[in-house]
């Protein structure tokens, strides 16, 4: 096995064109949509624009005001009330979270509009916004009480997200969750400066959200070119892979193989590993060129790397089965019409239903449904809800895609491979 | 240690080999001729195990390959009438891969590739790229890959084709040195009679998809041994007297060629002198005489009414 797979390499990379093919043409490609198109999504930020409604129950100077009342009964001497509550006029959560949803990096992104129970459902359900974030009835005051003093439950905001707009309402979730996060700190460090001992470990959570910190960047033209050409031309590697078996067969080394009493499964085995590899490593190239030359990742964060090549090595196993299905097609009809055709028309449909050119966001329903559903488009959906540091247990549901088309596309190849080697 | 019994192949419908039996003992270098298309390739496909014929069977020491091909395929070498190799690596790099797909490894591995390119003469080339050779040096690469598991069993499908003299006899001379030397059997197959005269022992001749002679070399000529073949050189074609030869009943074939008129003639027969009188009735200039011994060629001739080449 591994003989094939060295010698297969080593063809690939003797043949110059195959490698501009594969590796100069997707940077070519980053390099000019990047340029040309980095208003589209940078700029105006279109892709994951999204109006929230906010239906306001809290009163939060009352609020202020029954907590003011609840320290002076608190029984603690006047200079630390009179601390606890500056502290807390100038914290007041309802007002950050005014003040976070006005913030300019976010205005370009979220659009909120106060509006009341009944307006806001209905929003929703007419798709008007993606979600509804509820402050309800005595938030100020309950979440001040846990803040400052330790006392009580806390308050919880009540988030409603529609399902239409996933990703948007995603990354909504995940400023929210932000929010929460830097309240529990702050209120931490309240409490710490208050005397009640060093800052906790881990802060209380308060408002019932999961301590995870997400930046909600908009995606850079680069990155997302990086990512769609990438994804793009991994499929081209299926396609020259494909092409060599067939040459292989054409010019009878095939037939040397099947001679040395081989399984004809190894040699597709083989070739199904061969695509895999050059495709992660393509994947590899490309993102360490178009960081280095667009900055368009950062190359020390480690911490973000590992998602990337996951997903990446996902679509590389994917690319293998997929050379193993057209090789089948092709040893079995002995005719690789179906691979250039694979290479001259299908990959590029793909690679529009995909979202490798520009983002589906703004198409059809069915599109996207169908973009969601090819190899490129579903690993690129991954790649952005991991560069968006949107939730992670989000990836799963395209990588499943993934995994599931690799599956499928293997059994057909191994039903469809002349099992002799001779059809 | 290797027959094959009424081989048969049928591709959609059209009948490539039918009734083939041949077989090849331990040691012996045996030929198989054919004009194009005479159903060779078929054949030794079918030997080769990368076939499945159509009926009859192929039996190595007495065991049918077709269900259980692997002894087959390890005592095996075939050299395909195709350059099998990958054009974008060197020499060297294409036996280390086939050698390794035989289960080749380390010193032995370096070991086979230095001794077949040294059985093809290619020592000193083995690190250039396939693709820019010669015809001819391909072909003996081509030669090199299948002797790379030290094959006991060697088959060789037109070898020679294409290439240069000195290659050619290059490779005419191994494989005799192989066969007589290092004891290995070999299954030639040409559509070059002095070749096959040259190199073997026993000789099968095909046509049609079908054996119609088999024999020692000495077997096929002695058909021919009642005959005997006289070549009249002229200098210039005399249609008119061609025709009247065609007509003479004692002669058993007349053939036209550019340069002169060939007659099989039954030995004995005192037709030449009827021959001489028509030369002189139709002005016919004789430039030259000549009787030959039969050879292979002319046994194809006889057999079939065809040249081996055309
Ligand atoms: N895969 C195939 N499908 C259909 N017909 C075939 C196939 N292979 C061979 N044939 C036919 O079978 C006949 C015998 O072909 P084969 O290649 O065995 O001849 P050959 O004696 O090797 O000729 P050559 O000297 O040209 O190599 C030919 O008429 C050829 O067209
Ligand atoms: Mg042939």
């Amino acid at each position: 096995m591994y003989a094939f797979f060295k010698k297969d390499i080593l063809v690939l990379f003797r043949d110059r064109t195959e490698l501009v093919v594969l590796l100069a043409m997707p940077f070519i490609l980053i390099a000019i949509l990047g340029f040309a198109l980095s208003g589209l999504l940078s700029g105006n930020s279109e892709v994951l624009s999204m109006e929230v409604a906010i239906v306001q129950e809290d009163d939060e100077e009352q609020g202020i005001q029954r907590f003011a009342e609840e320290l002076g009964k608190s029984g603690l001497p006047a200079d630390a009330q009179n601390g606890i509550m500056a502290a807390a006029e100038e914290t007041s959560p309802s007002s950050m979270l005014q003040e976070i949803l006005s913030d300019e990096s976010l205005s370009s992104l979220v659009t909120a509009k106060e509006m009341d129970g009944a307006a806001a459902t209905h929003a929703l359900e007419e798709e008007e916004v993606v979600a509804i974030l509820t402050i309800p009835e005595d938030f100020t005051f309950n979440a001040l009480q846990k803040m400052m003093l330790g006392a009580g439950g806390g308050s919880e905001l009540e988030l409603l997200i529609s399902d239409y707009a996933a990703t948007q309402s995603e990354v909504f979730h995940d400023i929210l969750e932000e929010f929460v996060w830097s309240l529990n700190f702050e209120s931490a460090i309240a409490r710490a400066a208050d005397g009640e001992g060093a800052v906790p470990e881990e802060a209380q959570p308060l408002l019932g959200g999961v301590e995870s910190v997400s930046a909600v960047e908009p995606i850079s033209s680069f990155q997302y070119y990086t990512i769609g050409m990438a994804v793009m031309f991994a499929l081209f590697v299926g396609a020259t892979i494909s092409a060599m078996a067939y040459v292989e067969k054409q010019q009878f080394v095939f037939h040397r193989i099947l001679l040395s009493d081989h399984h004809p499964y190894v040699y597709l085995g083989a070739k199904a590993i061969a695509a895999a590899l050059v495709t992660f490593l393509q994947f590899c190239i490309l993102f360490f060129f178009s960081s280095l030359i667009f900055g368009a990742f950062d190359l020390t964060d480690l911490s973000f790397w590992p998602g990337m090549l996951l997903i990446a090595f996902s679509l590389a196993i994917c690319v293998g089965s997929l050379a193993a299905f057209l090789i089948a097609l092709t040893m079995r009809y002995n005719n690789d019409t179906i691979t250039t055709v694979f290479a001259g028309g299908v990959v590029t449909v793909f690679a529009f239903l995909g979202g490798s050119f520009t983002p589906t966001e703004g198409m059809p329903a069915f599109v996207q449904q169908l973009g969601g559903w090819t190899p490129n488009g579903a690993s690129l959906n991954a790649f952005l809800i991991w560069i968006q540091n949107l939730d992670i247990s989000m990836l799963w549901e395209p990588l499943s895609r993934v995994f599931l088309i690799t599956f499928l596309l293997l059994i057909l190849s191994l039903l469809i491979f002349p099992r002799k080697g001779e059809a | 240690m290797l027959e094959t019994e009424e081989l048969k192949k049928v591709f959609k419908g059209k009948t490539a080999v039918e009734g083939a039996s041949l077989y090849l003992d331990k040691g012996e270098s045996v030929g198989l001729l054919g004009p194009n298309g005479a159903g060779k390739s078929t054949t030794i496909s079918m030997i080769s195990t990368l076939l499945k014929p159509t009926s009859g069977d192929v039996r190595l020491n007495g065991k049918s390959v077709i269900k259980n091909p692997s002894e087959m395929r390890r005592v095996l070498g075939v050299v395909p009438q195709e350059i099998a190799l990958y054009g974008e690596l060197t020499a060297y790099e294409n036996l280390k891969f086939f050698g390794r797909i035989y289960g080749l490894s380390g010193k032995a591995l370096e070991t086979a590739i230095q001794r077949s390119l040294e059985l093809v003469g290619l020592m000193e080339r083995q690190k250039e790229i396939v693709k820019t050779y010669s015809g001819g040096m391909k072909r003996r690469v081509n030669i090199a890959a299948a002797m790379m598991h030290e094959p006991e069993v060697i088959i060789m499908d037109e070898p020679t084709v294409g290439i240069d003299p000195q290659s050619r006899s290059h490779i005419l001379e191994m494989v005799r040195q192989l066969n007589q030397e290092k004891g290995l059997t070999v299954l030639y197959t040409s559509h070059y009679m002095e070749e096959v005269e040259r190199l073997c022992d026993r000789v099968y001749i095909m046509d049609h998809g079908k054996i119609i002679a088999s024999g020692t070399k000495e077997e096929l000529k002695s058909i021919l041994s009642s005959e005997e073949t006289v070549w009249i050189e002229l200098d210039r074609p005399y249609p008119e007297f061609f025709k009247e030869l065609q007509s003479f009943e004692m002669i058993k074939q007349a053939t036209e060629t550019e340069k002169g008129i060939k007659l099989i003639l039954p030995k004995g027969s005192r037709v030449l002198g009827k021959v001489f009188q028509a030369s002189e009735r139709h002005q016919v200039q004789i430039i030259n005489v000549n009787v030959q011994t039969p050879s292979l060629e002319d046994v194809f001739l006889h057999l079939t009414g065809r040249k081996l080449r055309d």
